[in-house]
C-alpha cells in the first residue's frame, strides 16, 4: 500500500515531466505534479502514523538568561562604551548622505507636453475638429506629436455650449477638457457620467464636477482636475491654449498645488 | 555506503554527526495548529524555486516587461505553471503567516522569552507583504501598473521625504524609466535576501526556546523525536503544500494579464482590485476623509492618512503587543506553556477586533461593485463601512469577548464536575451509600 504510493510519486513525475515536453494542457501537466506531491505527502503521512512513535517524549527547557559570571568586564568598559557610541552616531549620521544623493534627481519641472497652439489628437493620432465629439460624449486626448506622452492625457467632454459655470473661454463650443491623472493617487478618471456630468475615478470613487470646473464633490480627492484651456484653429481643429491649469497628478510636499 | 563515507568526510572535518544526532532528538509537541508556520515555510521555498526560473525569462524594463510576462501564456506548460504557482504561493504565503500569526496571537505564544521572535514574525509578514507588492507590480499590466501608480502617489505623500522616495524609486519624475528595474530589484534581492535571513533568525530562536505547547509541565518540552516521526510528518506538510498550492495553480487561473493588456497611465480596467492582502490598505484610501492640511505651508495629501499613518500604526500596534499584553496582564514572568483562546477573553476581543477592522477594510475595497449589485449610492457604502469600522469593530470585539468567556467558564464548570469524586460504599444492609466528606 505505502509502496503503491512511492510508485505513484514516480510515475506521476515523469508523467508530468513527458507531458510538459510534449507542451501539453498546462493543466494536465500541473494536475499530475500536484498528484505526486499529494502521493509523497499522503506516503510520508501514512507512514508517521504507522510508525506508533511515542508522542510522549521529553527534553527539559533551560532558560536563556546567563549567569552573572564576568560581568565586571563589560562593566568597566564605561568610557570605551560612550566612545564607540559617538563614532558609531557619526558614521551613520555620515552615511545619510549618500542615502540623500540618490534620491535628488530632479522632478522634470512641472509641465507636460502641451503647449500653446498644440492639436488636440486621439489615442491614435487622429485630430479632433471641434464638432467630433457629440453632445454628451467624451474621449481621451494628448498633444499631437505626443500621444502616451507621461502626464499628459486629457478628457475631452462636449457639453451643452455656454454651460460651463467657470471659464467659459476654455470651452469652445461646449468642448471642454481637463487632465485625466487623479488628483487623489494618481489613477486615471475613466468614466464620464453624462446626467450629471460628473468624472468618475474608478480606483477610489472620487467623483469631479466638470460644470464647476471638474471640482472634486465626492470621495477622496481634494483637488480639481487642471483644465486644458481649448481654443478652435483656423482649420475648425481644437488647439490647446498651452499647458494644464495647474500640476497633474497628485500633490506632494515639495509640490504646493 | 556512500552516505555513510559522507558522513563520516563531514564528521571528521565539522563534527557534524554530533549535531545531527541532536537534531534527530529534538521533540517537537504535535497539534495541528502547530503546523500552520510550516507551511509558510514551505510556501516560500515554493517562491524561491519558481521565482529563480522566472528570472530567467522577465524583461524588466518599462517596453518588454509586459511582453516577456504575457509570453508565458498557456502555449508554454512550464512558463505558464511557474507563474500560476509563483503567484499563487505568494498569496498563500501570506495568508499562512496571517493564519500562524493569528494562532500565536490567541494562544499568547509571544510572552517572555518569545518577545523578540514574535517581532520577527511580524516583520516577516510585512515584507512578505512587501515582497507581493512588488512582484505583482512586476508584469506591468493595467492593473498591476495602477497599483504601483497608487503606491508611488501614497510614498510621494510622506512629508519630507515623500519626493525623495519617488524620485529614488522612478530615478526622477514618475513614470521614470528605473522605477521597474528597481522594483525587480528590490522583489528579487533586496526583499528575498531580508526575508531569508529574518527566517534564519526566526527558525534559530525556535530552536533556542523550543516549541510551545497546551497544558504540560512547564520544566519540559513534550512531544514527539524528529527522526523519524516528525520528519514523516513534516514531508507530509511539505507534499500537501506543494500538491495544493500546484493543484491550485493548474485549475484556478490568478493574475489573467493578458485580459487586462499592458499598462498605459491613462487606462485602468475597472472594477480594479489588488491581491487579498493588499486590499485593506485599498479600501482605507477608498473610506478615508477628503482632506489635505498644510503645515508649514507644504501640503499633506489625503492619502497620507490612510495610506501611510494608518498602516503604520496598526503596524506598531502588532508589534508591541507582547509588552502591552505584559503590561495589561502584570505578568512578565517566562511562559512556555499556552493558553487556550477562551482563557483570557479581552485577548480574544481585542484579536476579534482587529480581525474585523482588516475584514471591513478589505470590504470597502469594492464598495464600487457591491453599490453597483446593490443599486445604492457609493457615498452610502462609504460612510456605512466607515461606521463598521469605528464601531462594529468594536461590537464585533466585544461580543468575541463575551463568547469566549462562556466558552471558559463552561469548560471550568465541566472541568470541576469531572473532578469531583464520588465514593459508594456498602452499608450493612447490602445497599449504597455515597461517603460524604472529602476523599483522600
Amino acid at each position: 500500500m505505502k509502496s503503491a504510493l512511492l510508485v505513484t510519486a514516480v510515475v506521476a513525475t515523469l508523467a508530468s515531466a513527458g507531458a510538459a515536453a510534449a507542451h501539453a494542457n498546462p493543466g494536465v501537466v500541473g494536475l499530475l505534479a500536484a498528484l505526486a506531491f499529494a502521493a509523497i505527502a499522503a506516503w510520508a503521512g501514512a507512514a508517521a502514523v504507522l510508525l506508533e512513535a511515542p508522542d510522549d517524549c521529553t527534553e527539559p527547557r533551560h532558560r536563556p538568561a546567563s549567569s552573572d559570571e564576568g560581568d565586571e568586564i563589560v562593566t568597566r568598559a564605561g568610557v570605551f562604551g560612550r566612545l564607540w557610541a559617538g563614532v558609531i552616531g557619526a558614521l551613520a549620521l555620515a552615511g545619510i548622505v549618500p542615502l540623500i544623493s540618490l534620491g535628488r534627481r530632479a522632478r522634470t519641472a512641472g509641465g507636460t507636453a502641451w503647449t500653446r497652439g498644440a492639436r488636440l489628437v486621439t489615442p491614435e493620432g487622429r485630430p479632433v475638429h471641434f464638432d467630433d465629439i457629440s453632445l454628451g460624449g467624451v474621449t481621451t486626448v494628448f498633444p499631437e506629436g505626443h500621444v502616451d506622452a507621461p502626464e499628459a492625457a486629457a478628457v475631452l467632454i462636449r457639453v451643452e455650449d455656454n454651460a460651463m459655470l467657470t471659464n467659459h473661454a476654455w470651452a469652445p463650443r461646449g468642448n471642454v477638457a481637463f487632465s485625466k491623472i487623479c488628483t487623489h493617487a494618481g489613477c486615471p478618471v475613466a468614466i464620464y457620467r453624462r446626467a450629471d456630468y460628473l468624472l468618475y475615478c474608478p480606483c477610489h470613487q472620487s467623483e469631479f464636477s466638470v460644470l464647476f470646473g471638474a471640482r472634486p464633490i465626492a470621495g477622496p480627492a481634494t483637488r480639481a482636475l487642471p483644465q486644458l484651456g481649448l481654443d478652435i484653429g483656423p482649420d475648425g481643429y481644437l488647439i490647446a491654449r498651452g499647458d494644464f491649469s495647474g500640476p497633474v497628478g497628485p500633490d506632494d510636499w515639495n509640490r504646493p498645488a | 555506503m556512500i552516505t555513510r563515507r559522507l558522513g563520516r568526510f563531514f564528521d571528521e572535518r565539522l563534527g557534524s554527526a554530533a549535531v545531527l544526532r541532536t537534531a534527530f532528538q529534538k521533540i517537537y509537541p504535535d497539534h495541528w495548529s502547530f503546523y500552520l508556520g510550516e507551511f509558510a515555510l514551505y510556501c516560500f521555498m515554493l517562491l524561491v524555486a519558481t521565482g529563480v526560473w522566472l528570472t530567467f525569462v522577465y524583461e524588466p524594463s518599462p517596453r518588454d516587461a509586459y511582453t516577456s510576462v504575457a509570453a508565458l501564456g498557456r502555449n508554454d506548460p512550464i512558463g505558464y505553471l511557474m507563474r500560476q504557482v509563483h503567484h499563487w504561493s505568494s498569496v498563500v504565503f501570506v495568508a499562512a503567516i496571517v493564519l500562524h500569526l493569528g494562532r500565536i496571537f490567541f494562544t499568547a505564544a509571544f510572552r517572555k522569552p518569545r518577545e523578540i521572535n514574535w517581532v520577527v514574525g511580524v516583520l516577516l509578514l510585512a515584507l512578505a507583504s512587501l515582497t507581493g507588492f512588488t512582484g505583482y507590480s512586476l508584469p506591468n499590466d493595467a492593473l498591476s501598473g495602477t497599483g504601483l501608480r497608487i503606491g508611488i502617489s501614497v510614498a510621494l505623500s510622506v512629508p519630507f521625504i515623500g519626493a525623495w522616495t519617488s524620485n529614488l524609486l522612478n530615478g526622477g519624475a514618475y513614470p521614470g524609466p528605473l522605477l521597474l528595474p528597481h522594483i525587480y530589484t528590490i522583489h528579487v534581492f533586496f526583499l528575498p535576501v531580508t526575508i531569508g535571513l529574518l527566517l534564519g533568525l526566526h527558525l534559530g530562536m525556535l530552536v533556542l526556546h523550543k516549541h510551545t505547547q497546551f497544558e504540560r509541565d512547564e520544566t519540559v518540552v513534550v512531544g514527539r523525536r524528529f527522526y523519524p516521526d516528525y520528519l514523516l510528518r513534516t514531508i507530509a506538510a511539505l507534499g500537501a503544500t506543494v500538491a495544493v498550492i500546484v493543484a491550485l495553480s493548474s485549475t484556478v487561473e490568478i493574475n489573467p494579464i493578458e485580459r487586462y493588456g499592458e499598462y498605459k497611465e491613462w487606462l485602468v480596467p475597472n472594477p480594479a482590485v489588488p491581491d487579498w492582502y493588499a486590499g485593506w490598505l485599498d479600501g482605507a484610501l477608498r473610506l478615508g476623509p477628503a482632506v489635505e492640511w498644510r503645515i508649514l505651508g507644504h501640503p499633506v495629501p489625503a492619502v497620507f492618512w490612510p495610506g501611510v499613518v494608518l498602516p503604520s500604526l496598526a503596524l506598531m500596534l502588532v508589534i508591541a503587543w507582547p509588552w502591552i499584553d505584559a503590561r495589561l496582564t502584570r505578568d512578565s514572568a517566562y511562559h512556555d506553556v499556552l493558553v487556550p483562546p477562551s482563557a483570557a477573553p479581552w485577548r480574544v476581543g481585542v484579536g476579534a477586533a482587529l480581525i474585523a477592522a482588516g475584514v471591513v477594510l478589505t470590504l470597502a475595497a469594492s464598495d464600487d461593485e457591491q453599490a453597483l449589485a446593490l443599486h445604492v449610492p457609493v457615498i452610502v457604502l462609504v460612510w456605512l463601512y466607515r461606521l463598521a469600522f469605528a464601531f462594529g469593530t468594536l461590537g464585533i470585539g466585544f461580543i468575541a469577548a463575551i463568547f469566549a468567556n462562556e466558552v471558559h467558564v463552561r469548560r471550568a464548570r465541566r472541568g470541576a464536575e469531572s473532578e469531583r469524586v464520588v465514593v459508594l460504599k456498602r452499608n450493612e444492609h447490602g445497599g449504597f451509600e455515597e461517603e460524604t466528606g472529602t476523599p483522600a
